[in-house]
């Protein structure tokens, strides 16, 4: 449980740091090392699959997308962001934070569940023959993102409307 | 093979691009609408005979093993993909001529193809997770559609619509957690069964709040709606009218009323709250069209407060209510992508969407101004033409439920709709012709066929309104006012 | 739903507000979409927790993978926007883009 707590707090404080950090090179990495965390917590909670995809997809393909897109787009002059945000954020953290746990303690056990059906069978089996309409949609995603992209870099050769 | 639905414009979009470099034009045109009239025609014709006898579960199998896609149509998702494969008809035929000057027509018809494919998804699914995921197929080509233009204004509504519906798509998904950490399922019929054997009413409420916010704000109710305004006036006509007239009805009614009907069961609470937010859009959106010069703006407004009328049918639950909301989301879809449509031929013809720029185009363009008037008239509410009938239907169910109050808002608005849609035929059409556009032609062969079409439509809806609705409407209510005995009672697969 | 849901729960909340502050008050459009990521972590870890204690960890994780997958698919679209917005407004301030009245 305290290994797990620790590599949520660690989840928590380098996301807050890729947002609150004033170079967009140090957010994009600071985001790989949070995804990196939560693949670690994934495999923490037995689900290897899913810590593998994070930690390959999310902190390894996203990230060379964002610096990708960082280089991409250096225009003249950074984009400086509003002092009260960046500066007010621990506050406002701390008060969601306490606010958070309040609701959490309050909640405790007050949850109704049934019991969920009992899993049988490996992750293939889960991914491929239960939730294989899920694969279709992912093939949707995916098709429709290439060909977003596609549409959004396509070349103009004239400039009317 | 109700598959096909999903199936058939996912595979057509995949070969588009391919295709579209050997054939730039006559081949992805004749492709994407063929493939949409193949669907259109499934829809009218088998897929009436298939839910004859109730609704039906397909279970996909390939090559001797089944495999663990399952679809599900009945009557209130026939009536979806009816809708949906008619709009989308006539804005691809529209698109033919329209989308010449943007490139890259093939691209155009694959993200098109893929929307319907999200659309007809999402109406085909019995679980919850299978509705967000075809929702977001949808979502992303419509991001790539709304920007498609490539200006800034196109850049800027295709961002700040991104960005709301990514808080949409969070929302539904920590619903779904929640509901399958109470349930443990994820399918309606689980969850439903579920919900009810532990009578959660906090969970319930929570992850319906949860719903409305995350479906609202795909339906762009109000308060939730800050993105349409943008994004629909800088989409390209033909989007804007398949966005207006489709989208935001099937990720954001249909998967609503389908939840709420038959997953969660329409509570007395539910139907004050979707009765509210379909009141408030009704009169906000109504208010705020009003003070609009841009066109397609003022459209786009409309279709805000249209959708209100829908939630507000469905929301009060009974049978009238619910068919009338039925049936205007229908009139909706092909009066809205008319006008939408409309809008496109104006930009085409004279290059402005400003109001008070245009004037007098009656003379030179009567076809556009004649289907423009039978399409305002029809969603304004005047007899006999479609949205009349629907509006009616609204009404009275609201009048029957003794929801007086809420029946004279709907009327009054009724009034403010017919007069911001009068200004538009005035200002564009009648009124004496503006001295430089003496020389503006008609639109082009296909652009007309197509709102042709709907205008033709519209006035036979109105005219046949009895068939129509005993024939597609009351099916579809009757799915809906089953709630969740009839739900469970067809899922059992 | 024992206890240790709701201390999962609780962190995801925290990076949901992370995310949510992100959107909220960063001016940089590429720090919008790190705020959108974030968000995206809180929410696979929602699912995630959820299959974890009803011991339904196989399924959780094909829907998780299924999650990250769609956020691929988005975030490559929203940075192709953002490229696109960068070549227009020559600035990547969301401040200079906001023209349209909404």
């Amino acid at each position: 449980m305290w290994g797990q707590i620790l590599l949520l707090i660690a989840v928590v404080v380098f996301s807050a740091f890729a947002v609150l950090a004033k170079d967009l090179i140090k957010s994009a990495i600071s985001l790989a090392v949070a995804s990196l965390f939560l693949g670690l917590l994934f495999f923490q909670m037995r689900a290897p699959y899913a810590g593998v995809f994070e930690i390959s997809v999310v902190a390894g393909l996203i990230t060379v997308l964002f610096m990708l897109v960082i280089a991409l787009t250096k225009t003249g002059g950074d984009v400086r962001e509003s002092k009260l945000a960046t500066l007010g954020f621990p506050l406002f953290f701390v008060v969601f934070a306490v606010i958070d746990l309040i609701v959490m303690k309050g909640l405790l056990a007050k949850l109704p569940a049934l019991a969920g059906p009992a899993e049988s069978g490996t992750f293939g089996d889960v991914l491929w023959k239960q939730r294989t309409f899920d694969l279709v949609g992912q093939l949707g995603v995916i098709l429709a993102g290439v060909f977003a992209v596609l549409a959004l870099f396509r070349k103009r050769d004239n400039k009317d409307e | 093979m109700i598959f096909l639905y999903i199936g058939l414009p996912l595979l057509v979009a995949a070969l588009l691009p391919l295709i579209g470099k050997v054939s730039k034009k006559v081949l992805p045109d004749i492709l994407a609408n063929g493939v949409i009239l193949v669907l259109l025609i499934l829809a009218v014709t088998s897929g009436r005979q298939l839910i004859g006898r109730g609704p039906v579960t397909q279970q996909l199998g390939i090559l001797g093993t089944t495999v663990g896609i399952t679809v599900a149509i009945d009557a209130f998702s026939l009536f979806m993909l009816m809708a949906i494969a008619l709009v989308t008809l006539c804005v691809g035929l529209f698109s033919i001529d329209y989308m010449e000057h943007y490139g890259a027509k093939a691209n155009y018809y694959a993200l098109l193809l893929m929307m319907v494919a999200g659309m007809n998804g999402l109406v085909l699914v019995s679980d919850l997770f299978q509705v967000y995921l075809f929702l977001e197929v949808a979502a992303i080509a419509s991001y790539a559609l709304v920007a498609y233009g490539l200006e800034h204004d196109e850049l800027e509504a295709s961002f700040k619509y991104l960005m709301l519906s990514v808080i949409a798509s969070t929302a539904i998904l920590i619903s779904i957690a929640i509901l399958f950490g109470t349930t443990g399922g994820l399918g309606f019929a689980a969850v439903a069964e579920g919900l009810r054997s532990l009578d959660a009413k906090a969970v319930t409420g929570v992850c319906a709040a949860l719903f409305i916010m995350g479906f609202g704000l795909k339906a762009a109710l109000v308060p939730f709606h800050a993105w349409l305004p943008d994004a629909h006036p800088s989409a390209p006509a033909p989007i804007s009218a398949i966005l207006s007239g489709l989208l935001i009805k099937v990720s954001g009614v249909y998967a609503l009323a389908r939840i709420v009907f038959n997953v969660f069961g329409l509570t007395p609470a539910l139907s004050e709250v979707l009765m509210g937010l379909g009141a408030i859009s009704i009169v906000v959106a109504a208010l705020l069209a009003l003070g609009q010069t841009d066109m397609k703006r003022m459209l786009a407004y409309s279709s805000i407060s249209q959708v209100g009328y829908v939630v507000l049918g469905l929301g009060l639950g009974t049978p009238l209510g619910i068919a009338g909301g039925l049936f205007h989301l229908f009139n909706h879809a092909l009066g809205k992508g008319l006008l939408f449509l409309n809008s496109g031929s104006i930009q085409m013809s004279t290059g402005t969407r400003d109001l008070d720029e245009m004037g007098g185009l009656a003379k030179r363009m009567p076809v556009t101004a004649a289907t423009n008037l039978i399409g305002s008239l029809s969603i304004a509410g005047v007899p006999p033409l479609a949205g009349f009938w629907s509006k009616l239907l609204i009404i009275m169910g609201l009048v029957q439920a003794k929801q007086g109050a809420l029946a004279v808002i709907a009327i009054l608005a009724s009034v403010l709709t017919l007069w911001y849609y009068l200004i538009i035929q005035r200002k564009a059409f009648f009124g004496k012709l503006e001295a430089r556009w003496k020389d503006v032609k008609e639109a082009p062969f296909w652009m007309t066929v197509a709102t042709v079409i709907l205008a033709l439509l519209t006035i036979g809806v109105g005219v046949f309104f009895a068939a129509v609705v005993k024939g597609w409407i009351q099916p579809a209510s009757d799915v809906l006012a089953g709630g969740l005995p009839g739900a469970l009672a067809s899922w059992r697969f | 739903m024992n206890s240790a849901w709701f201390v999962f729960i609780g962190f995801a909340a925290a990076l949901l507000f992370v995310g949510l502050y992100a959107l909220l008050t960063m001016r940089n459009v590429i720090k919008l979409l790190i705020g959108v990521e974030v968000i995206g972590k809180s929410v696979t870890l929602v699912l995630l927790a959820t299959g974890f204690v009803k011991n339904n960890i196989l399924l959780a994780q094909s829907l998780v993978i299924t999650v990250i997958v769609v956020e691929v698919s988005l975030i490559a679209t929203a940075l192709a926007l953002v490229i696109n917005i960068a070549r227009h407004t020559k600035s990547l301030d969301v401040r200079k883009l906001a023209k349209l009245k909404g």
